[in-house]
């Protein structure tokens, strides 16, 4: 039987990716041959990424599982300041598409040893020579390990063109090193037996290449070979919804704006309820309601504010100053960020009634006209309409002797 | 697997017995189906092929697997996916040793069954010995473990055992005991531990249980029994028994008597047992590559009625065009066995160059578009052991394109569809986030969206299109944790566990939804769980690592989701035990419980969610077009040859007559609006009862208010005709519960004649309703009215609601208010409604009302609660019983005719319901001397996703009170009909479905449609037509009322009275 590897081995690869990326951080991914986009689905959630990209020449099998890449359906609900894009791309490794330029990683899972030998060398010149990424994570068989698989033979998969030994692939990478000027250090996931790992090295072996001379802007080194070609077929994109996109950031800041405000209201018009009441519990809401509010100012204000109020619509409202918003609900503290930028987003939305020097928010306050449970129907008395009020010719009907006829 | 090789099951944990058992059943399911499959093959030589058909049914697992079986079992989803659990069970059997004795006993037991077929007897009793005696010699190794399971067996066997020998009334004993057999199986794992004895039963009762399963599935014919009997042992005798072709196995075994063979055999010896001797001879002799032919399309019941005037409706439905001429059904055989399902999936998918690309496998049972030889046999290689494995493909069926069978699989494809232009799925449906309105004020976002669904009815095939609204919370619940904290510091848990358990929520993490089923307070993020490969690992690094989310708040307690026990698709995994999720990464789905009560708020959400009309067949529009302008969806489609209209439907349908309105002295006919509520404060109802000793208590704050009302009360009663005194009026202290509560219970007590209380409440308050209720209900009956305060408040309304609320305390009485004519002599009409709480705290309660005079203004109401251990039927009965009874006090005679409406039945309880349920009911008159009424059973389906549009003038509008429609979208098994009753206020026409089970009474489809219709106008809250038949409005709320706030019975002496309104 195999050694068996506990987590599997390709589930060990992805987490080398992403624990490498939990570590460096970097802003644009592109996975070359994403396949099912399987390590995509992964990173997609580390959103310190903001641009991340698949590449694969079989455009079905991205497709098959790429919807899996959307947005979860609470990204709508509560969008985060992160962004984060999604493009994937039916291409080959082997071509250049100035559209994988510049970007922080580059990762090739068990690609490699999938190309012809002569076409591992193109992929070493259009990865670290056209697309040259601040990093490269390349993983591969270690031919080594085979000898421990009783059943293989040949290669690990049919689709294979070479396994190389641990010598054969430092000898290549080296030599990319020396080409496109990166530098390389080797490591592996898959451990042998304690005793033979030296021997044997690691049964998938993954070179990460880190570009040398980052202190030049990569702004240069992109503009040397300023072809902009884009030989590769962009099959879905996706943006996921950010705070950062100032429509998004309006809309959720004006709702919690709106959320907040019904709510203060809400607890202000209990407590001029419960004033009118001669509840024994009321002194303890009260005290309660106060806390919640955060602090006994907050209370007068709101109720301050209301004694302004009658608008001329006969609309009565309370107010609520946008300063006890911005004190009391944090969230809307941290989207606006000051109270001036508060006002004005407020200022111009139509969903959100401000008073005269805007100052306030306006919410109306209505007597809810609720119908007791017991009571169906609200009838409505005025207009005692005529009424229909004609003899129906009650034709005599007899179903049991219909039915026995039918009989 | 391999049968030489004992099966590997010792490193399955105790646990997972239940689970693991249902997981193999696609084994077992393969069988039954196999045999099924095949027999339309030699339907034309047999005289009993009638009876294969059920054998079918044994695999009714819908819900599972995404391949249904034969068109008769469509409908049988809930139901059988009981005895279909109970299979799983069985199918793990084949892993056991049966010692020696039990295969004499299962062979006692099924020659019992067996007994009507002459002949057939002694050649199984023959294979019967060999497979039992050759499983226990094989079965030694394992017998630890065996025992367990088999205490499962035995626990099945019973129970079934006990319900399903010689019954009177056969059907019904043996459905009941698919119930109990499932019931016992989940227990299993609880009685794990298990003694030798025990052992030496099982095979017995396991051969009962399926026998019995066999007779609850394919009630014609002994036929069926004696194969499904037979089918456990074989598949006990060997996995290597998938055992599909009869021709095949009867070959078998006289040509090859090795091992494997002997161990075909019962299940093939079962196979001429079933049939004549006859059948054997030619089944044996018929090649098994008989040409087929394509599958004949069942005609219909007659359904249609007549009377009204036509019109024509559109509906939400698109016909659908099957381009392909055929779909081909395979049947796939491994040999050596392949257990593991994955394993059968990978092994198929090697072979697309055989079977094309698209496939529809469920691990046994294969569909193709194309045709491929009457038998292809292929090969794999299994990865684990190098063994080769041939495959053989055998085609059994030629399906029409538009078969029942391919609706599951063209709902996947409908699903990729909807998900390819672009829609997010939450729970069942498809919405669009991306369109999304926005609740500021009340946290909430709605989601438009569709729900579909590709569905087979009489006209064809259709895609149904439904509108739907998800109602998503824009705060975590953790932020919902902390409102309610600040709300309420001492109450907190009780409150939050109030207000979360049973609601359904959506996590930052994945698309799944979980239901909230508790709160553990004593956990936190901090806490540990152990992973698949049994790892452990704190929520906080589980998130960080896999999501890269970080969880802030580290004290917040976590939510509990319970999933129901069921395997994985593929039978691998088995998801138990609890699911844990943190609050702060959970978002409340649905209409917060508070809203609900909050009128306004409602109005700013229904606004959104109820869509006129126009807007339906709008959205239903663009939906076809996103569709029909996306290749990628289009190509999909094609796949299967599937081309969807891009028509919304119109037909003909009928308005019914309308109805005239009986008072006491004077009767209208109805309106277009078929509302009355002018005319019942005008005249008197049909019969009052004076209210000579009632008293209203009120709060301090409300004097006024109660002042005015009972004047206003005075003032309307007359022309109604109701005898008012002025009651006793009782201030109260203050408006505490308590206070409520003791003064009325000091008033009853000093009144004891008193005939009504009236409460002015102030504010929806749930607790001081409840009571209020429980007191007047249960404690000290006596009818009772709840007010709130601010539905009278309203000075001009005033009138208005006061006479309302007059006619509604009339009923509470006993009064009758209005009434149709009925041409049918000496009917009841019984409604019954289950109330299930959505929290799952309390039972689930089950309404009951039946008229007991002939003008159907009296009403007798009883509940019963549904306990875990007894089925509701039983409850049903009581009731039924009791409303006999009081029938005949009333009245000197019984019923002659009895029509039942029952609510709360889906569609894949329907078979239960007619297999069960109904004999019960005319059981119940076997209790009178003599009695044989004639009953009509219609179950009443409310929550259908069916709408209904008038279509004039090229444009949709809402189709008029009275529209019914029995033809293109009703079910092919059953006499059914859409009636849209009421007048629909907002948003579109929904109608009620109506399917009529029974009909001893010979009622016409005419006379059901319009004494539903009638039905339908005798709600006495309500001057107008409601959606149901009045007596399941009245089930309904009865059921609501004592589920809700009484939590147990109320007192009989109210049973008369409409005291629940």
């Amino acid at each position: 039987m195999d050694p068996v590897f506990n987590p599997p081995l390709h589930r060990q690869r992805h987490q080398f990716v992403l624990d490498f990326v939990k570590k460096n951080k970097p802003k644009k991914v592109v996975d070359l041959g994403c396949s099912d986009c399987t390590l995509l689905k992964k990173l997609k959630f580390h959103r310190e990424i903001e641009l991340l990209a698949g590449v694969d020449i079989n455009g079905a099998t991205v497709k098959k599982k790429m919807r899996a890449l959307a947005p979860m359906s609470t990204d709508y609900l509560q969008p985060t300041y992160d962004q984060l894009r999604v493009e994937l791309y039916q291409g080959s490794v082997t071509q250049r598409d100035a559209r994988l330029r510049g970007f922080d990683l580059v990762t090739c899972i068990e690609l490699i040893e999938h190309l012809t030998l002569a076409d591992v060398e193109l992929f070493s010149a259009v990865v670290f020579g056209y697309m040259t990424p601040k990093a490269v994570i390349i993983s591969t068989p270690n031919s080594e390990f085979n000898a421990l698989f009783p059943g293989v033979t040949g290669f690990r998969h049919s689709d294979h063109k070479f396994e190389w030994t641990r010598a054969e692939f430092r000898s290549w990478a080296m030599k990319v090193c020396l080409d496109h000027d990166y530098e390389v250090e080797f490591t592996g996931v898959g451990k042998a037996s304690p005793g033979q790992q030296e021997s044997i090295g690691f049964c998938s072996q993954i070179g990460v290449f880190h570009r040398l001379g980052l202190r030049d802007s990569c702004n240069t080194a992109l503009a040397d070979s300023g072809d902009d070609v884009c030989s590769y077929t962009l099959l879905h994109s996706i943006n996921y919804p950010t705070l950062r996109d100032n429509n998004t950031m309006r809309r959720v800041l004006v709702s919690e704006v709106l959320y907040w405000a019904e709510k203060l209201k809400n607890r202000w018009m209990e407590e001029m309820t419960f004033g009118l009441t001669e509840s024994e519990q009321c002194m303890e809401e009260m005290e309660e309601m106060q806390t919640a509010c955060g602090g006994k100012e907050m209370t007068t204000e709101v109720e301050q504010c209301d004694e302004v109020l009658d608008l001329s619509e006969s609309h009565r409202c309370v107010s609520i100053p946008l300063a006890v918003l911005w004190s009391s609900c944090p969230k809307v503290c941290a989207l606006s960020g000051s109270l001036t930028n508060l006002r004005h987003i407020l200022m111009d939305n139509p969903e959100i009634k401000l008073n005269q020097d805007g100052s306030a928010v306006l919410v109306q306050y209505q007597e809810d006209d609720r119908d007791t449970e017991e009571v169906d129907v609200d009838l409505d008395d005025s207009g005692f309409a005529e009424t229909r009020r004609f003899s129906h010719p009650a034709e005599q009907e007899d179903w049991d002797a219909e039915a026995a006829a039918a009989l | 697997m391999d049968p030489s090789r004992p099966p590997n099951i010792s490193d399955m944990k105790g646990v997972y017995w239940p689970g693991c058992g249902r997981g193999l059943q696609p084994e077992e399911m393969a069988i039954g189906r196999g045999r099924g499959l095949l027999f339309p093959t030699e339907a034309p030589g047999i005289g009993q092929a009638r009876g294969f058909p059920p054998t079918d049914a044994n695999s009714p697992g819908q819900e599972v697997t995404p391949l249904p079986t034969e068109p008769g079992v469509g409908e049988a989803k809930g139901l059988f996916v009981k005895p279909y659990d109970f299979r799983g069970g069985r199918a793990r059997g084949f892993l056991l040793p049966p010692a020696e004795p039990k295969a004499g006993m299962a062979r006692g037991s099924i020659l019992q069954t067996l007994e009507p077929q002459p002949g057939p007897q002694p050649p199984e009793t023959v294979t019967l010995e060999t497979s039992g005696s050759d499983a226990a010699m094989r079965g030694m190794p394992i017998h630890g473990q065996a025992s367990t399971l088999l205490s499962m067996f035995r626990g099945m066997g019973i129970e079934s055992s006990m319900f399903s020998i010689g019954r009177g009334a056969p059907l019904v004993g043996r459905g009941a005991s698919g119930d109990k057999g499932d019931v016992k199986l989940q227990g299993a794992s609880a009685r794990a531990i298990s003694t030798p004895e025990n052992t030496g039963q099982s095979g017995f009762m396991m051969g009962r249980g399926s026998s019995f399963l066999g007779q609850s599935l394919s009630p014609q014919m002994m036929v069926g029994i004696g194969r499904a009997a037979m089918s456990p042992l074989g598949v006990r005798g060997g996995p290597a028994a998938i055992p599909s072709f009869p021709s095949d196995n009867v070959k078998s075994v006289p040509q090859t008597p090795e091992a494997q063979t002997a161990l075909h055999s019962p299940p093939s010896q079962a196979e001429p047992v079933a049939t004549t001797k006859d059948a054997t001879k030619l089944s044996a002799v018929m090649p098994p590559t008989t040409e087929l032919q394509m599958e004949a399309v069942q005609l219909p019941p007659n359904k249609a009625g007549t009377q009204g005037a036509p019109i024509s409706i559109g509906s939400n439905h698109i016909p659908i065009r099957c381009k392909n001429e055929a779909v081909y059904q395979y049947h796939i055989t491994f040999t050596p066995n392949v257990e593991l399902m994955s394993m059968r999936f990978g092994m198929m998918k090697e072979h697309r160059t055989t079977t094309g690309e698209v496939v529809a496998f469920d691990g046994s049972i294969l569909y193709l578009p194309v045709k491929l030889d009457n038998v292809v046999i292929v090969k794999s290689l299994r990865k684990t052991d190098n063994e080769e494995i041939q495959i053989k493909i055998q085609m059994t069926k030629i399906l029409p394109p538009n078969s029942d069978l391919c609706i599951s699989f063209y709902n996947v494809v409908l699903r990729r569809v909807m998900k390819i232009i672009g829609l997010k799925l939450v729970g069942r449906n498809h919405y669009d986030p991306e369109s999304a309105v926005i609740l500021g004020k009340h946290g909430l976002q709605v989601w438009p969206g569709y729900s579909t669904s590709i569905r087979r009815t009489d006209g064809g095939l259709y895609l149904c299109v439904d509108v739907s609204h998800k109602v998503l919370r824009t705060h975590s619940v953790l932020d919902v944790m902390n409102t309610t904290y600040q709300q309420s510091k001492e109450n907190f848990q009780d409150e939050c566990t109030k207000e979360l358990v049973g609601c359904i929520v959506i996590t930052r993490y994945n698309n799944r939804t979980y239901r909230i089923d508790a709160i553990d307070w004593n956990k936190s993020p901090k806490d540990t769980f152990t992973l698949m490969d049994g790892t452990t690992v704190t929520f906080m690094e589980y998130y960080s690592k896999n999501y890269g989310i970080t969880i802030k708040e580290m004290g917040q307690p976590l939510l509990i989701h319970r999933p129901k026990e069921r395997s994985k698709p593929g039978g691998k995994q088995i998801i138990t035990g609890e699911i844990l999720l943190v609050p702060e990464l959970s978002f409340m789905t649905g209409i917060p419980e508070k809203m609900r009560k909050d009128f306004k708020a409602m109005k700013d959400l229904t606004m959104h969610i109820n869509v006129s009309t126009e807007q339906h067949t709008q959205s239903i529009n663009e939906l076809l077009k996103n569709i029909s302008t996306n290749p990628e969806s289009l190509k999909e489609l094609s796949r299967w040859g599937l081309e969807i209209g891009s028509d919304i439907l119109v037909m003909k349908g009928r308005t019914l007559p309308l109805e005239t309105i009986c008072l006491r002295s004077s009767s209208f006919a109805t309106g277009a609006d078929v509302s009355w509520s002018r005319e019942i404060v005008r005249d008197a109802s049909i019969s009052s009862i004076p209210l000579n000793i009632w008293a209203v208590f009120y709060p301090r704050r409300c004097a006024e208010v109660a002042e005015e009302l009972i004047t206003t009360f005075n003032k309307v009663a007359g022309p109604i005709g109701v005898r008012l005194q002025r009651p006793i009026r009782i201030e109260l202290r203050d408006d505490r519960t308590e206070t409520y509560v003791k003064t009325i219970h000091a008033q009853l007590t000093s009144e004891p004649n008193l005939q009504l209380v009236v409460c002015i409440l102030v504010g929806n308050r749930d607790d001081l309703y409840s009571a209020v209720k429980k007191l007047c209900c249960v404690k000290n009956p006596i009818p009772s009215q709840a007010i709130n305060a601010r539905t009278i408040s309203n000075p001009q309304k005033l009138r208005s609601v006061a006479q309302k609320i007059l006619l509604q305390m009339n009923c509470k009485l006993g009064g009758e208010l209005w009434t149709v004519n009925v041409p049918l002599k000496h009917l009841m009409v019984v409604g019954v409604d289950v109330h299930h709480d959505t929290s799952k705290v309390h039972q689930s309660v089950m309404g009951f009302v039946a008229s007991v005079n002939s003008s159907l203004t009296r009403w007798y109401s009883r509940v019963t609660f549904q306990t875990p251990s007894e089925e509701l039927i039983n409850g049903f009965r009581v009731c039924f019983l009791a409303a006999l009874q009081k029938y005949y006090e009333v009245n000197h005679c019984l019923p002659e005719k009895i029509v039942v409406y029952r609510d709360g039945v889906s569609d894949g309880q329907l078979k239960m319901v007619e297999q069960y349920e109904i004999p019960q009911l005319i059981k119940c008159f076997e209790t009178f001397a003599n009695y044989e009424p004639k009953l009509v059973f219609i179950v009443v389906q409310k929550r259908i996703s069916t709408t209904l549009y008038s279509y004039a003038a090229n444009s949709f509008g809402t189709p008029p009170p009275g529209t019914v429609l029995d033809h293109t979208l009703t079910q092919k098994d059953w006499v059914d009909f859409y009636l849209m009753a009421h007048q629909s206020r907002q948003g579109c026409g929904l109608p009620t479905h109506y399917i009529s089970l029974y009909n001893t009474a010979n009622l016409t489809p005419d006379h059901l449609q319009r004494l539903t219709f009638k039905m339908c106008h005798l709600y006495w809250n309500w001057p107008g037509t409601i959606r149901v038949p009045a007596p399941c409005k009245y089930a309904h709320k009865l059921a609501y009322l004592c589920g809700q706030y009484l939590h147990s019975e109320p007192v009989i002496q109210l049973a008369d009275k409409l005291f629940f309104l």
